[in-house]
């Protein structure tokens, strides 16, 4: 239901699902229209920094591996280093839709153990864009 | 007065200049090429490489010289017969101003000793580590081989070692002189009653002609041997699709670590894969898992590859895990895993320079201070 309600959207910016096919403003509003709400910066704040029981037991957050300042740089778990994850740090952030799926499919899962909403996803990339 | 010149010992030259550098240069290089190999580890084995192929240098120009050198220097002078050595265990021969009988058998088996330790030595070079002018000739197993015979002749050169300097000890009390010595100064005292001398002048031009043909010869094999391109080899190209996807959160390991079963699990239990959800579509998870089956352990003959596939039966695709990788890694402070540089034991690359490669030379390793 939500990966098709994420393809309408998608559709309806008539973007290819290749890299670079999108950008942050873009992925916000397609996550918005399927969620019927509009994004709210500081639930995307407060969902990034709190600390979760329903994930594994490895990843309580997502400051496991992102810090709770996603204007630097992360470290995995595995010791490799994470891009910042704030587009204005990074500015390759958010432009490439399969892999924003691709990353709430699995961070949410690890952190949360379920998948995140249109409405989550929204806040929390409007969050990190904002900074 | 004539009674000065009666007690005056007459001196005369044994050890020539060329005798006495090999000793001591030879003491030098296999007494460092024991301590290394014996104590030392990956950080050391380039001295111990280097200090081997030096002694078996050393004895190659001494075996010339055994031909060319003068009279003490020459086998000729030395090589016993058995006779000569069951007189000399009975006490029954006069002094020998060179070797005697005992001290000859304990040259030629140091000679030989060391050149076998050097030739078992680059076998395991080139068969283990896959480094060398013979690793084009040999893989892990002839390597393994060689190497259960190097460690077997470096304690027999152990025991060589102490029985020549009992032996030194030994002979110094029974004919009252310093044998050590006379190899710094290279004179003896002569004395009447000695096993009598064949003087022999020494050929030196013709002795360093013949070593310098040797060494080029050694050279050039060495270098025409090393060029050969070498089987058995992890792949060089990392397949782009598994680069992206594994090297997006790790080290994209190379396929050669792990046996085609292991990955196959590894591949199955993506959702819950090191306490994270790694999953990727099916098309995708399948392509990496046919080039790294392809390209696993069982196609690869390296030491990372022999040793890693033996997994642990509990958790058979974490490399960590293995016996192995335990065994070795062993001696390291917990602490070195968690700080900062490394952060995980998964981190190869910190301080595996090569770790991409899958070669896990033990010359690539620095390992950060911190």
């Amino acid at each position: 239901m939500k990966t098709l309600s994420l393809t309408l959207a998608l559709c309806a910016l008539a973007l290819p699902a290749v890299a670079q096919d999108t950008t942050p403003a873009a992925l916000i509003a397609g996550y918005e229209a399927a969620a019927g709400a509009k994004a709210d910066p500081a639930a995307g704040r407060d969902l990034f920094l709190a600390n979760h029981t329903g994930g594994k037991p490895d990843t309580p957050s997502c400051t496991t591996c992102h810090t709770n300042d996603p204007t630097k740089p992360g470290q995995a778990r595995t010791g490799k280093a994470i891009d910042p994850l704030a587009p204005s740090a990074t500015p390759a952030r958010f432009t490439d839709s399969a892999k924003v799926e691709k990353w709430f499919g699995r961070n949410c899962d690890s952190v949360l153990g379920r998948a995140c909403t249109d409405a989550e996803k929204a806040n929390l990339l409007a969050w990190l864009s904002s900074l | 007065m004539t009674e000065a010149t009666t007690t005056q010992p007459t001196l005369t030259p044994v050890w020539d200049l060329g005798v006495r550098l090999f000793h001591w240069a030879l003491a030098l290089t296999v007494g460092l090429a024991a301590l290394t190999g014996f104590l030392g580890e990956a950080d050391t084995l380039r001295i111990h490489i280097t200090a081997g192929l030096i002694a078996a240098a050393l004895v190659i120009a001494r075996i010339v010289w055994g031909f060319f050198g003068p009279t003490h220097a020459r086998f000729a002078d030395f090589l016993p017969d058995p006779a000569a050595i069951r007189a000399h265990l009975n006490g029954a021969d006069a002094r020998h101003l060179g070797h005697n009988p005992l001290g000859a058998l304990m040259v030629f088996a140091m000679l030989a000793a060391v050149l076998v330790l050097a030739g078992t030595g680059l076998v395991i070079l080139g068969g283990v580590l896959r480094l060398g002018p013979l690793a084009a000739s040999f893989g892990p197993d002839a390597g393994f081989g060689a190497r259960e015979l190097h460690e077997m002749i470096a304690f027999c050169v152990v025991a060589l070692i102490a029985a020549h300097l009992a032996g030194v000890v030994f002979e110094s009390r029974r004919s009252r002189e310093n044998l050590a010595r006379a190899m710094l100064t290279g004179v003896k005292e002569s004395r009447p009653g000695d096993v009598p001398v064949r003087e022999t002048k020494a050929q030196l031009l013709m002795a360093l002609l013949l070593i310098a043909a040797l060494g080029a010869s050694f050279l050039t094999a060495n270098a025409a041997l090393s060029h050969r391109p070498v089987p058995g080899l992890p792949v060089t190209q990392i397949d782009a699709t598994t680069a992206a996807e594994c090297g997006a959160c790790h080290m994209a390991y190379p396929p050669s670590l792990l046996p085609a079963a292991s990955w196959q699990a590894l591949m199955a239990g993506l959702s819950d894969h090191f306490g994270e959800d790694a999953s990727l579509p099916p098309a995708t998870a399948a392509q990496i898992e046919s080039w790294l089956t392809a390209n696993a352990a069982e196609t690869v003959q390296t030491l990372p590859a022999r040793i890693f596939a033996r997994t642990d039966a509990k958790a058979p695709f974490t490399l960590t895990e293995t016996p192995a990788w335990k065994r070795i890694h062993g001696d390291l402070p917990e602490a070195l895993f968690r700080a900062k540089p490394v952060a995980s034991r998964a981190n190869c690359a910190a301080c595996h320079h090569d770790a991409a490669t899958g070669r896990f030379s033990p010359f690539a390793i620095a390992i950060p201070k911190e």
